[in-house]
Order: structure tokens, then C-alpha cells, then sequence
């Protein structure tokens, strides 16, 4: 309790700070080549069972904490700068920590009046669906929580951001946009959500990610008002056991291709996207080598009804095997029937106070867990449940 | 011969305009996009006004860099603005600009709080662009941007 208290305090005292923060964003403060925009939220979960972001069933959890600050510098026409730093706290996957989101320099090798090409190197993020760039800036996008089928909040550090390069070009034409991007970059995701995914809560060892190739087309008509997108990623991870260790050295192949589509009207906002991945796992002795596909989709769709109110009505599912729907056998890793699946409906309230302040509420019907965090739920086979109930309220300040 | 025709037809256009700015000083929609004299003239259609906005287009015909200046998202103006010089919404802008400002990939307008800031900066600033709610004072440093 005393925790959950002085945790309060210290989000209110930083919500505080920012209230009188000056909007350094804003013009007349900085020169125009240098840009600061900055962002933080707060949110409270409650379930009915299972854990989520700390302990939320029978309680209030903490949800997660976000604070950003990014800069942006333009020395000249065809150089740029950027780097974001991000502050995270999300229950007991990550009890706070800091890190660079992204810094990068970004190379325009060519540039003229309809499109341009150009390189981004450094700590880049990964262009994977409509959302997973922004994905830890509330504002960008409807509810509280990401649809989870599509982006897990127990996996994300592994396609975050991250090292390498960029190679982009975007083209403007008079029947619409077109916007390139192929990364080659190390994950930096290296944390134990990935393992209990991977290999379930027995498993002890390290994954470690290889170098990976991340793709995204995008299409955009009318300046946003339809936008389609493909997604591809190409992800090893390597394991390397501890000594004692139940599991081999394998390796685990994911190679998720996502197909986003969008609407965006003056007041209904419709979203669906399709993720179909590809996984190879091999190597790891007490599992048998296989092949098999994770599917997961989303419909969404949102509805200004009022110019500072936005409601939103979510369906998402993933199967983490279509061959096997049901779990079965999952109780031999640790887990059981019901991690095999999710089916989450969502209903979601948005109110834009003014131009920097955003609260938030939803709820959430959700049948399977397969998106419970591990960390929240170390005893997943005998505590979780298969039907829960989610709620969630956020409030968000940006510049 | 052949060089006068488009002279006659803008000075045809310009008469219609003028006459209707004069008549109807309060019309619907009638945000006016501006720019800085330094703006080279050039046939700039609808799609790329909205892409120069949107902070996709980055430079001019003659290479050199856009600057865009925007009231604040909820202006009446800009809302004025964008819906009805450039058939959008608003929150279509304010997704592609946050897109670019928290991923590192490119960067906003600079936002003003006024048009007497925004006539300003356009004045001052080579190779601006802003707009305002109706037709500012003659000023040799500020025109009308024309696009189709």
C-alpha cells in the first residue's frame, strides 16, 4: 500500500511539473531548426482475475508509466538529428527503467520536388503495422492498450527499436503517397517475457536476438484518408541455456507479416489489421522441432461524436498455433489450455481536454490469456483464468 | 499572340477574384493560404498543398527548403483551414505530424498562436508558407499561393 502510495505521489508531482512546464515546442522559445516535444502517461488497470501491469486482480494496478522527451536538430537541408529518451514502468516486466527510444541521423541522398531517398542510421524504430512506431505515445493512438494480438505489451522491446540502419523513400503523387522502409537492425529485446513466450516459465537461459530485416510499404490517398500498409520482419532468436537448463540450444524463427488498412473520416475512424506469422523452432531438444503459424487480427472503430470526444469498439483474436487452437499439451510448459488463444473486446471512451492534456477509460472482455504477462502472473498453469474482465483509465499530458 | 492568352485569363481570374473578395468579405471556407515573395511560382495542385502541410513535401521547384507555420489545432481557422481549402480533418494532419515527431523521422509545423504572429513570420521568413482567414494588407513581402 505504502508502495502504491508514494508511487501516486511521485506521478502526481511529475504531472504536476509538467502542468507548468513551458511549451518549449511551441515557436518565438527555440530556434526553427531545433524542435523538443515531450510526452507522459499514467494509467490504473483493475481485473477481475489475472495480473496486468502489477496487481490488479482484487486491486489497482499501476498500468504503465511513460515519459518521453525527444529533440530534433536540422543543420542543413539534407542532415538531421533526432533522439527520444523514454522512461518505463509496466508492472513487473520492467520496474522502471531509462532508456534512448531512438538517436539518429538522418541522410537525405536525394531529394526533389514529389518524393526523396534517404538513409537513417543509429538506434532506429521499427516500422511494423500502423502503430508500432509510436506505440508508446498515447496520444497516437485510441485506447489505453494496443490491440495485444498485434502488438504484445510482454514482447515489445524486441521490436521497439532498434541498432542499425534505415533505408527509406517516399514518393508523392496526385493519386496518393507511397513511403518505403527497410531496416537492418538488432533488436534490442532480451528480457524473460520473450522466453515464456518462446519456451514457457521453466526455461532459464537468454535469448538472443540476430540481426534482423524489418519492411513496410505504405499507401496513403487523400493525405490520410485511407492509408493501407504491409509489414514484414524476419526475427531470429538464438537460446542459449544455463547449465541444468530443461531446454537445448535451439532457435526460434518468427517472420510476422501484417496487413493494416485504415479510414479516416471527419468523425469515424475505421482500422483493421491482419497479422499471419510464420515460426520455425528448432534445436531445443524436449520440444520437438516444428513449424507453425500464429494468427492474430483486429477490427476497430472509433467515433468523434462531440470534436474533443472519441468512442472506440475494438474486436481482436490471435491463436498462438492454428493448428492448435485449443492448447492442447500446453500443460507439459508450464501453461495452460487457455495461453493458446485471446479474444479481447474492447470499449474504449477518449476525451481530448485541450491541445496538451488526453483521459481515457476503457474495458475490456477478454476470453484467453495469452497475452498475460508472465512477470504478473509467475504461476500462469493454477492462478489465471480464461474469462476476465479489464479496466483501465489514463490520463496523458503532451508538448 | 500565344504568349497573351494566359495573361488575359489570369487578368480575367483576378478581376473575378478581386470582385468576389470585394463583394463577399465573409465567405465560408475562405482561409487563404500564404507565402513569403521568395516562393517561386509554379503549378502547385491540391495534392501537394496538402503534402507541403503535412510536412511530406520539403522543398520548392528551385530546391530550396519549406517552411511551414500552422495556427494551433484547435484555431478555428486551421480547422477552417484544412477542411475546407484542403478537403481534410484536422486529426488526419495531427496523425501524420506525431507519426514524424515521436519516431525521429521528420519533424512539425512551427505552430503560431495568431494571424497577426502567422502574417509576421511569412513576412520574415524566405520561403515560408502559412495562411490566414482572409486576404492580408498589401504587403510586397507576402502573396496569395495559387495551386489547382
Amino acid at each position: 500500500m505504502r508502495k502504491f502510495v508514494c508511487s501516486i505521489i511521485n506521478s502526481g508531482l511529475s504531472l504536476g511539473i509538467l502542468w507548468s512546464l513551458p511549451l518549449a515546442g511551441r515557436a518565438g522559445d527555440l530556434p526553427d531548426e531545433i524542435q523538443v516535444h515531450g510526452f507522459l502517461a499514467q494509467s490504473l488497470f483493475h481485473t477481475s482475475d489475472n495480473n496486468l501491469f502489477g496487481q490488479s486482480d482484487d486491486g489497482i494496478s499501476l498500468g504503465i508509466t511513460e515519459i518521453g522527451l525527444n529533440s530534433s536538430y536540422k543543420p542543413s537541408n539534407r542532415l538531421s538529428f533526432a533522439i527520444q529518451g523514454l522512461y518505463r514502468r509496466a508492472g513487473n516486466i520492467d520496474r522502471g527503467s531509462v532508456r534512448v527510444d531512438y538517436g539518429l541521423a538522418d541522410l537525405t541522398l536525394w531529394e526533389y520536388t514529389s518524393g526523396r531517398l534517404g538513409l537513417r542510421g543509429g538506434r532506429v524504430k521499427v516500422p511494423l503495422g500502423l502503430y508500432n512506431e509510436t506505440r508508446d505515445v498515447a496520444f497516437t493512438h485510441p485506447t489505453i492498450l494496443l490491440p495485444q494480438g498485434n502488438y504484445f505489451e510482454r514482447s515489445r522491446s524486441l521490436l521497439t527499436s532498434g541498432d542499425g540502419g534505415q533505408f527509406y523513400a517516399e514518393q508523392h503523387t496526385g493519386y496518393g503517397d507511397f513511403n518505403f522502409k527497410f531496416n537492418y537492425v538488432v533488436p534490442l529485446g532480451n528480457n524473460q517475457e520473450i522466453r515464456s513466450i518462446q519456451l514457457g516459465p521453466f526455461a532459464r537461459g537468454e535469448f538472443e536476438a540476430q540481426p534482423t530485416v524489418v519492411t513496410q510499404l505504405s499507401y496513403e490517398l487523400n493525405g490520410g484518408e485511407y492509408v493501407f500498409a504491409v509489414s514484414y520482419a524476419d526475427l531470429q532468436l538464438d537460446y542459449h541455456p544455463l547449465a541444468g537448463d530443461r531446454f537445448g540450444p535451439g532457435t526460434s524463427f518468427v517472420r510476422p507479416l501484417m496487413l493494416s488498412a485504415q479510414y479516416n473520416g471527419e468523425k469515424l475512424t475505421l482500422t483493421g489489421e491482419y497479422n499471419y506469422r510464420r515460426n520455425v523452432v528448432k534445436g531445443y531438444g524436449i520440444l520437438p522441432n516444428s513449424r507453425f503459424t500464429t494468427e492474430s487480427w483486429y477490427v476497430e472503430g472509433s467515433y468523434r461524436f462531440l470534436p474533443n470526444w472519441q468512442v472506440t469498439v475494438r474486436y481482436d483474436t490471435i491463436y498462438a498455433n492454428t493448428d492448435n487452437r485449443n492448447g492442447m499439451g500446453f500443460e507439459r510448459i508450464g501453461l495452460p489450455n487457455h495461453a493458446a488463444y485471446a479474444q479481447d473486446w474492447t470499449f474504449g471512451l477518449r476525451w481530448d481536454i485541450n491541445r496538451s492534456w488526453m483521459v481515457r477509460g476503457e474495458y475490456h472482455r477478454v476470453h484467453g490469456t495469452m497475452w498475460l504477462p508472465q512477470a504478473d502472473n509467475p504461476d500462469r498453469l493454477h492462478t489465471t483464468q480464461e474469462d476476465w474482465d479489464l479496466f483501465g483509465v489514463q490520463i496523458s499530458f503532451r508538448f | 499572340m500565344r504568349l497573351r492568352k494566359p495573361i488575359i485569363r489570369k487578368l480575367i481570374t483576378s478581376a473575378i477574384v478581386g470582385v468576389c473578395l470585394g463583394l463577399c468579405p465573409v465567405v465560408a471556407g475562405a482561409a487563404e493560404i500564404i507565402v513569403n515573395a521568395s516562393v517561386p511560382s509554379a503549378h502547385y495542385s491540391r495534392a501537394d498543398t496538402r503534402a507541403i502541410f503535412a510536412m511530406h513535401l520539403r522543398i520548392w521547384p528551385n530546391g530550396e527548403p519549406i517552411k511551414v507555420f500552422t495556427l494551433t489545432d484547435d484555431d478555428p481557422v486551421h480547422k477552417d483551414f484544412v477542411k475546407n481549402s484542403l478537403d481534410m480533418f484536422p486529426h488526419q494532419f495531427r496523425r501524420a505530424w506525431d507519426r514524424m515527431i515521436y519516431s525521429g523521422t521528420g519533424i512539425a509545423p512551427v505552430q503560431l498562436d495568431s494571424e497577426r504572429e502567422m502574417i509576421e513570420k511569412v513576412t520574415n521568413t524566405p520561403n515560408a508558407i502559412g495562411y490566414v482567414s482572409k486576404k492580408p494588407d498589401s504587403n510586397a513581402q507576402i502573396r496569395l499561393f495559387d495551386y489547382q
